[in-house]
């Protein structure tokens, strides 16, 4: 993808700025939520801050947050993937920029907005009433990537992979997919992102999550809470990202690298 | 779809009946969506001219850059607040620090890709460090950082909807106004106006950059 | 040690290819029987259908009307995959699965067939071997890792590795450079002489064609048949204007590459070995009434040329030029040409295991081809 596409990914573009990530986030995570909580849990905290920032309800909190990531990824790629192979078959040529438009319009809406009509049309709350909205917001950095990963094979790969006798669905499952698997990657690692991001939302349907506490810190107006809230969201993002760096860089063919 | 349809009709009742309201959240979006950008432009160009001949420098900026924009929008509002307080004010830079990934990264790798023996050229011909620059290095990675500040505005567009949260202005305010009304008459049609009101409008300026890409790149570069 | 399957032959019988939207079919009513065994080749101008027709045979393209019976049996009743898992297919960018080891992409039909994983990994290794790379050394690199003419090898050996009876090759040599070319189409000669398959080869180049074939068929727009014959058959008599100027106006040149250099009588020329002293050499030369020695190792490998103004000093070691292009006596005149070409004088003939047998010189190249010429007006 040059870079007069307009697209968004998580990647800087340049290799060695991605190998500093590599090093740096983890750390860098490590160290904000490290020197966040000593600071929080050196003051003396009030009883409405105790609330908020014990153990427990941190450790809930979090856990919620990852469980709401979770349930987005699964729902982006058990969506996006299939449906990306399937809009590059031939027979689906045409029926595929609309499918891609409405991918497009998903990325464009706010997601705080789809977070609420959903909301307000369901009429549900908690989990699933945040990760299915929240989905649909995330899909199309990796379904565009699925299908432009299988589209810029090289159609002398297919030839040959046909033409030696290879069915179609093999050619498929034994070339096409995996020599797409880097740029599926690489947009799973973009939807990981606005994953774990967007899941801070979840607390405006009642999903719990990281931006629970921080919208807890925000209404009693005690900053404490809310650095820590924020700090936390932070840290899980920075290493949500990392892992998914790691995915982008290891779990490629080997004979791709 | 009868349904849809009379939403659809309540929909338009509403946005005609509350069209001042909603017109002046829409500019006040865009405007700040569209100054942001253009904050970002300005320091993420500049940064983009200082480093992009530095490996390390260039390494540097990128991480950081891209770094920022896995921190979640919410979040970084959360840790603007207490620093900044509500209003304008933390809206603007969380918008400012994301736009920067998209331009500073296309700044560097439009610059890095203008063909050294071009530069060469103008360098040989008489031009000084500042005209290479601007004469020729600049409007040849025009494009590349024009598309990367179209991708920012595009982000920005859904990020400035959760500003509101901290009094943020833009039509955010309508979606968090749906939301805490849920049941009431016109909740569901504030959260529509605000949702497809922020989309629409990023269509439009989305379409607004493709013109503006063709009337300002050289026809000797357009793609 | 791989089954021998007798060699079949292919029938085409009245095949046609239409495109819908299209006035003209790419190929019209095409009727040819390939024989067994033998290396049949498609030589045409771009554009002329020749790889739309090859590629019909295992049905890449469907025919749009037509028989094709390969060893007897209905190509167009068989299920296609497993029609083109009895067929090898090489083609120009080699098309080498760039995620898969070496190994793994020879395997792939033998996979497919489902062989078991010993007679596979035999297979595989026996392959490389025979196209000459060394399978403990390319057993696991990746394709990136390869050359382009490395690369085309190993093409050669995936298409060759289930040990179909007919294989197909679609320029396979067409992106490698003309050296690399030329070692190839060696390669490929010694495996034909050696299992005897019944080769399809679509090229554009018609010295390719000459050196390769055993039948040529040059054909024309839609495919249409100008002449199917042997090389000298071609070369001496085109069928119409259209064939001569496709075979081109050096026809007689080009029969070189129908001759060896075993077909020919070497020279020789004065020979030493390193320790000999230069002055001796120098009495050698002289008697002979020439310029130049040639210098030969321990084994009667040739290793340098020697001016006789350069043996005025005490040790043979290091004076001379070394000997840059050498030919055996299965190579063609037309290598033999160019290596007198190259070398600016004799070219030197080395025998099976490298050693020095005789030169070729100019004036007996000259010669063939002035016999060649006197034949062919005749």
């Amino acid at each position: 993808m040059t870079a007069t596409d307009a697209v968004l990914t998580m990647e800087s573009g340049s290799r060695r700025a991605e190998l500093l990530r590599l090093f740096l986030q983890p750390i860098a995570a490590v160290v904000l939520v490290g020197g966040v909580l000593l600071w929080a849990f050196s003051q003396d905290l009030d009883a409405i801050e105790v609330v908020s920032l014990n153990a427990n309800t941190l450790l809930n909190s979090t856990w919620e947050h990852v469980l709401i990531t979770a349930a987005v990824t699964v729902l982006v790629v058990v969506v996006a993937i299939p449906l990306g192979i399937v809009l590059t078959r031939r027979w689906a040529r045409k029926i595929a920029p609309i499918f891609i438009g409405i991918a497009t319009i998903g990325q464009a809406a706010p997601a705080i907005g789809v977070v609420v009509l959903y909301f307000l049309w369901t009429e549900q709350e908690g989990l699933w009433a945040a990760a299915i909205p929240l989905a649909f917001v995330s899909l199309l950095p990796v379904l565009r990537n699925t299908m432009v990963g299988i589209q810029q094979i090289d159609p002398a790969l297919v030839d040959a992979g046909r033409g030696i006798g290879m069915s179609s669905l093999t050619v498929l499952r034994r070339v096409e997919l995996p020599l797409a698997v880097p740029l599926i990657l690489a947009g799973l690692r973009t939807s990981l992102v606005l994953a774990v991001g967007t899941a801070t939302l979840a607390l405006f349907v009642n999903g719990g999550g990281l931006g629970f506490i921080i919208d807890s810190g925000y209404k009693v107006a005690r900053t404490t809470v809310l650095l820590t809230g924020a700090a936390l969201a932070v840290g899980l993002a920075l290493l949500v990202d990392w892992l998914g760096a790691l995915a982008e860089r290891y779990l490629g063919p080997k004979g791709l690298r | 779809m009868v349904y849809a349809t009379v939403c659809g009709v309540d929909l338009w009742e509403f946005v005609t009946d509350r069209w001042p309201r909603l017109a002046a959240e829409a500019y006040q979006h865009a405007s700040v969506v569209i100054q942001c950008t253009i904050i970002a432009a300005i320091i993420g160009i500049g940064v983009g001219i200082a480093v992009y001949r530095s490996p390390l420098g260039s390494t540097i900026a990128t991480a950081l850059a891209s770094t920022i924009l896995t921190i979640p929008s919410f979040a970084l509002l959360g840790l603007l607040i207490p620093f900044v307080g509500l209003g304008v004010a933390p809206t603007v830079t969380a918008l400012v620090l994301y736009a920067l990934l998209p331009i500073v990264r296309n700044t560097i790798v439009g610059l890095g890709g203008v063909d050294a023996a071009v530069t060469d050229a103008a360098r040989g011909i008489g031009m000084n460090r500042v005209r290479v620059l601007t004469l020729v290095e600049l409007r040849l990675a025009w494009p590349a950082i024009l598309a990367g500040m179209r991708v920012s505005t595009q982000m920005l567009m859904g990020i400035a909807a959760i500003a509101a949260y901290a009094k943020g202005p833009g039509l955010g305010t309508e979606i968090f106004s749906g939301l805490n009304r849920a049941g009431a008459a016109n909740a569901t049609n504030q959260a529509l106006a605000g949702t497809i009101g922020i989309v629409l409008m990023a269509l439009v300026i989305d379409g607004l950059y493709l013109v503006i890409a063709r009337l300002t790149t050289s026809r000797g570069i357009r793609a | 040690m791989p089954e021998q399957q007798t060699s079949v032959g292919i029938e085409l019988d009245g095949v046609t290819k239409r495109y819908t939207g299209q006035r003209e079919p790419a190929v019209d009513s095409f009727t040819m029987t390939i024989n067994p065994g033998e290396t049949t080749i498609f030589v045409g101008p771009s554009g002329c259908g020749k790889t739309t027709t090859m590629r019909m045979i295992n049905r890449l393209i469907e025919p749009s009307a037509g028989r094709i019976t390969i060893g007897g049996d209905d190509a167009l009743s068989l299920n296609p995959d497993d029609l083109r898992r009895r067929i090898g297919y090489a083609i120009q960018q080699a098309g080498l699965f760039p995620h898969l080891t070496v190994a793994q992409n020879v395997a792939v039909v033998p996979g497919l067939l489902k062989w078991d994983k010993k007679r596979i990994n035999a297979r595989v290794e026996e392959m490389l071997s025979l196209v000459g790379l060394e399978p403990s050394e390319f057993l696991h690199r990746f394709p990136r890792q390869l050359s382009g003419g490395q690369q085309q090898r190993v093409g050669v050996a995936r298409a060759l590795a289930a040990d179909p009876p007919v294989l197909l090759m679609d320029e396979p040599f067409g992106a490698v450079d003309p050296i690399t070319r030329g070692n190839l189409q060696d390669e490929l000669m010694r495996l034909q002489s050696e299992l005897r398959k019944t080769i399809v080869f679509v090229t554009h180049d018609f010295g390719e064609a000459v050196k390769l074939g055993d039948r040529i068929a040059v054909l024309g727009d839609r495919s249409r048949i100008l002449q199917y014959d042997t090389p000298e058959a071609i070369l001496a008599n085109p069928a119409d204007d259209t064939v001569a100027g496709f075979v081109g106006a050096g026809a007689s040149l080009k029969q070189l590459t129908l001759l060896r250099v075993r077909d020919i009588e070497l020279g020789q020329t004065v020979t030493a070995t390193e320790d000999e002293s230069p002055a001796t050499v120098r009495q050698r030369i002289e008697a002979d009434g020439r310029k130049f020695a040639l210098v030969l190792d321990g084994r009667g490998r040739p290793l340098r040329w020697v001016h006789a103004r350069q043996l005025g000093g005490d040790s043979l070691a290091g004076t001379g030029a070394p000997v840059g292009d050498l030919v055996s006596s299965q190579s063609t005149l037309q290598d033999a040409l160019e290596a007198i070409l190259t070398e600016g004088g004799d070219a030197v003939v080395t025998g099976t295991r490298g050693e020095y047998i005789g030169t070729v010189q100019l004036d007996t190249v000259v010669g063939k081809i002035r016999e060649l010429r006197e034949e062919h007006q005749s």
